[in-house]
């Protein structure tokens, strides 16, 4: 048997994932009707933030346009989390059906077989609309453009999607362990909508509990500082990358134990 | 011939929620809990070699599953030592899955919106074959049955029988040591059915592939197997050849007359002149079961023409489904 | 109407949804750190403002408003399209179908189930903790009565608003697309993400005109109403009784024309 080295993985992760497009491509209406769900939610999302900022114009010592800047920074983080592991959803009713034991079967890493199979093409019109609004609050807030600022956001961008991910791999890997657990991944995707506010809003009791318990604080907020007020920066946002990476690694092992420990239901 | 699967007294135990009925019952669940242990599969040992088609039986839920679970890797034993090809499966899924094939019943593996063909490029690059391999094995594929009208055909639009078969295709692809199938003439047609065991034999014949079959229908075990292996409880009951199994109970055959006049008052009547025989009417015939090891089938057809004008006759051997129902029943003594 | 066939399938979704002990836990998790980020964020904008009142809403008005619309939310919420469409697409429709009961109010009763269960499980709860926080905002008196009608009344319209949205499943494939699409629309629509005293002149009379306002912004301004004039009172159930009549006559009509079209199509 040949070693399965990266190049390995990626080859077969386009393959697949074509496969899926190529599904999805034959089931149209769907997939117009899904796109137009998802631009809807954006949008409805937008406008009650705009409802709420006609009322008052500042929040908490935040700007119209700063948490503007930080809505579309939660919205293009969250991106890969809904394009390349929305098959996380679907866990719940494999393994309760049994279906999922089909996956245990292949030659090749479990977690990465399953999360290849979707890629929700749908997470592109979010990311559209959540650049569209970075940009536009970028220019209004007179941020600079140089080659380091847009380094630095990617890679706090990409931090802000890892904890993101790692929430919802541990948050769907609870029906290993749970009967209807999907009350534990609607928990972890209400996270998402808390990301949007800074954690300056609570009191320091619950500022360390969104930071330390529920990490709400690390989908935006703290990454997103970096870039923002680049004056006042806590240690937290710089440590955010490796905490992004830590709690990837531990999703993923729990993931994978749960999978492990899976017996399947029935025959 | 060297041993591909060797199981040595492997245990399988799983925890069970006991619910309480009723909706106060539900409400005491919400506070307490109690559960029970049962075990699935207890204390089960063999050794299968390579190339061999061995029968997995037993009834509904007696413990085939969790077991061909737990030599795929997907289980582990609660105790015990399993291993496939000198491999400890559950330690090395991916290892060993490389070397193994599945086909789980009704649950189709391939990828349901998209042609067959598709599915094996895609089966090709996982299991990375090399280019030749794939191609002689498509090559084998084509002389063994008309598979051009199903490469391009969108799973979902197949037929049950065409999905298995294809199903069925698709495991055997990477040439594995080992091809678990799991009921794989469930819901088929007759024809159908044929078909599938043609082509089950001919890829066991050409690439000297393990078979574990785990089936209800004895068609199957007639037509492919040279062993079975029944357990039941989680306990094995039998581990021989089918040969032997039909001597099991004794060399049973039934013997099958037809006479004038009423058949119920004459079959009880011979039951009488015939106490080693079960025998029994229906409409047309009297079925008297004869146990060789006691009297020979030809003995009694004599001493029951010398009592009755016998206008026909028949001579059934006791079919493997009989034999198989027996043991579900009563056991083996 | 023989009550009890309607009581068992109560009694049935009962039983059932007492089976998931944790899923409670996790429910109340996830409600009360809703509970703290919607205090803490509106708290924070309150005193941004530098007003007591806003749009005639003080801060208590406002989070009960909002605290007691999530639970009404979680109270009415009975994935009605979810379970049409699945039915739909698994074709176990044909066997509901086939029960002398009528399907509209089949899969009504089997959620009512539920429906007992989270109302005491939850929205009670809720309702008892935002009470007691808000120390007497919320007038207990007559309006109690009130509001409890005004939630029947709105029960009915979000049914029927979701078997309206779930007979749509007949003719698309898309269930998660269409049902993302009533969310939306139905909570911003509603009220129930912002207050509906919040929206700018135009949008809210516009919004005021539509069914929707029925199902969360009704029952909650009766409830929080100081002291309502009767004609007010009445003005507001009586829109609701009205879109109710107008809902369920749509919905029962929706449902023949379209089960006709599968009959004849032969499904």
């Amino acid at each position: 048997m040949k070693k399965k080295n990266l190049r390995f993985y990626i080859r077969i992760y386009f393959k697949i994932l074509a496969q899926d497009l190529k599904s999805k491509m034959s089931y149209r209406a769907d997939f117009i009707i899904s796109t137009i769900g998802m631009i809807l939610t954006n949008v409805s999302g937008f406008i009650g933030f705009w409802i709420l900022f006609r009322n008052f114009p500042s929040i908490n010592g935040w700007s119209y346009h700063e948490m503007l800047f930080l809505y579309g920074f939660s919205l293009v983080a969250l991106t890969p989390v809904q394009c390349f592991f929305d098959n996380n959803w679907n866990l719940r009713g494999n393994v309760y059906s049994g279906d999922f034991i089909k996956y245990c079967f292949r030659p090749i890493n479990l977690f990465f077989y399953y999360q290849s199979e979707v890629f929700d093409i749908k997470g592109l019109g979010q990311l559209a609309f959540g650049l569209g609004t970075l940009i536009y609050a970028w220019i209004k807030l007179g941020l600079a453009v140089t080659p380091l600022m847009l380094l630095k956001t990617l890679v706090f961008l990409l931090t802000a999607s890892l904890i993101m991910i790692a929430m919802q791999n541990a948050a769907a890997a609870a029906c290993f362990w749970i009967e209807n657990s999907f009350y534990v991944l609607d928990l972890a995707m209400r996270f998402k909508e808390y990301a949007k506010y800074p954690v300056t809003i609570f009191s320091p009791v619950f500022r360390f509990i969104f930071t330390f318990i529920f990490p709400i604080a690390f989908i935006a907020y703290y990454p997103s500082l970096v870039i923002l007020r680049p004056d006042e920066v806590p240690v937290l946002s710089w440590l955010s990358p490796v905490i992004g990476i830590v709690f990837f690694y531990v999703s993923y092992k729990i993931w994978m134990r749960g999978a492990t420990r899976y017996s399947g239901t029935g025959s | 011939m060297s041993a591909i699967i060797e199981i040595k007294n492997v245990t399988k135990e799983f925890k069970v929620l006991n619910r309480r009925e009723g909706l106060k019952g539900s409400l005491r669940d919400l506070f307490s809990r109690d559960y029970k242990t049962v075990r699935a599969v207890d204390n089960i040992s063999m050794t299968i070699e390579q190339g061999e088609i061995v029968g997995y039986l037993g009834p509904n839920g007696a413990g085939k599953s969790t077991t061909i679970k737990m030599m795929t890797g997907v289980l582990e034993p609660t105790s015990g030592e399993i291993l496939i090809g000198g491999v400890v499966p559950y330690q090395n899924r991916t290892k060993n899955a490389q070397e193994i094939g599945v086909v789980f019943g009704q649950r189709s593996q391939l990828w349901w919106a998209l042609p067959l063909i598709e599915s094996f490029r895609i089966l090709k690059d996982i299991y990375q074959i090399t280019d030749a391999d794939y191609e002689g094995m498509l090559k084998l594929y084509r002389s063994l049955v008309d598979i051009e009208p199903l490469l391009h055909k969108p799973v979902r639009q197949m037929s049950l029988g065409q999905r298995t078969l294809s199903d069925i295709l698709a495991a055997f692809l990477h040439n594995p040591k080992i091809v678990f199938l799991d009921e794989p003439t469930i819901g088929l047609d007759v024809s159908m059915k044929a078909k599938i065991r043609t082509l089950i034999h001919a890829l066991n014949r050409e690439k000297h592939t393990t078979v574990i079959l785990t089936t209800h229908d004895m068609g199957d075990v007639d037509a492919l197997c040279q062993r079975i292996v029944i357990i039941d409880k989680g306990k094995m009951l039998y581990d021989n050849d089918i040969e032997h199994l039909k001597g099991f109970f004794g060399a049973y055959r039934t013997l099958k007359i037809r006479v004038d006049g009423d058949l119920k008052a004459q079959a009880e009547e011979i039951g009488k002149a015939l106490p080693d025989c079960a025998v029994s009417a229906d409409e047309d015939w009297i079925s008297v079961l004869v146990n060789e090891e006691k009297q020979k089938v030809m003995d009694v057809l004599a001493q029951l023409q010398k009592t009755h004008r016998i206008r026909d006759m028949q001579l059934e051997e006791i079919s493997t489904e009989e034999v198989i129902k027996k043991i579900y029943e009563e056991g083996v003594q | 109407m023989n009550l009890k066939k309607y009581l068992t399938l109560t009694r049935a979704g009962m039983i059932e949804a007492l089976q998931f002990r944790l899923s409670f836990v996790i429910i109340a998790v996830g409600n009360v750190l809703y509970l703290i980020v919607v205090y803490f964020l509106w708290k924070s904008i309150y005193a941004s403002a530098g007003t007591d009142i806003v749009n005639g809403m003080t801060f208590s008005d406002t989070l009960i408003y909002l605290v007691l619309a999530t639970a009404l939310f979680n109270f009415m919420e009975m994935y009605t399209v979810w379970e049409i469409g699945r039915n739909i697409q698994s074709g176990k429709i044909v066997l509901d179908l086939l029960k002398p009961i009528e399907y509209r109010k089949y899969l009504f009763w089997s959620y009512s189930g539920s429906f007992v269960m989270q109302f005491f499980l939850t929205f009670l709860p809720t309702f008892l903790i935002v009470a007691a926080v808000t120390h007497g905002t919320i007038p207990l008196g007559i309006n109690l009565l009130y509001f409890i009608v005004s939630v029947i009344l709105a029960v009915s319209i979000n049914y029927s608003i979701d078997y309206i949205v779930g007979t749509i499943c007949l003719y698309t494939e898309s269930i998660w697309g269409i049902n993302i699409m009533k969310q939306v629309i139905v909570l911003l629509l509603s009220g129930a993400t912002v207050p509906i005293a919040f929206f700018p002149e135009g949008l809210k009379q516009f919004v005021l005109h539509l069914p929707f306002q029925s199902i969360y912004n009704a029952p909650l301004t009766i409830l929080l109403a100081k002291d309502p004039a009767p004609e007010s009172v009445l003005r507001t159930l009586g829109t609701q009784l009205f879109w109710s009549l107008v809902m369920m006559i749509i919905s029962k009509l929706f449902w023949k024309v379209s089960l006709r079209r599968i009959t004849v199509n032969g499904g």
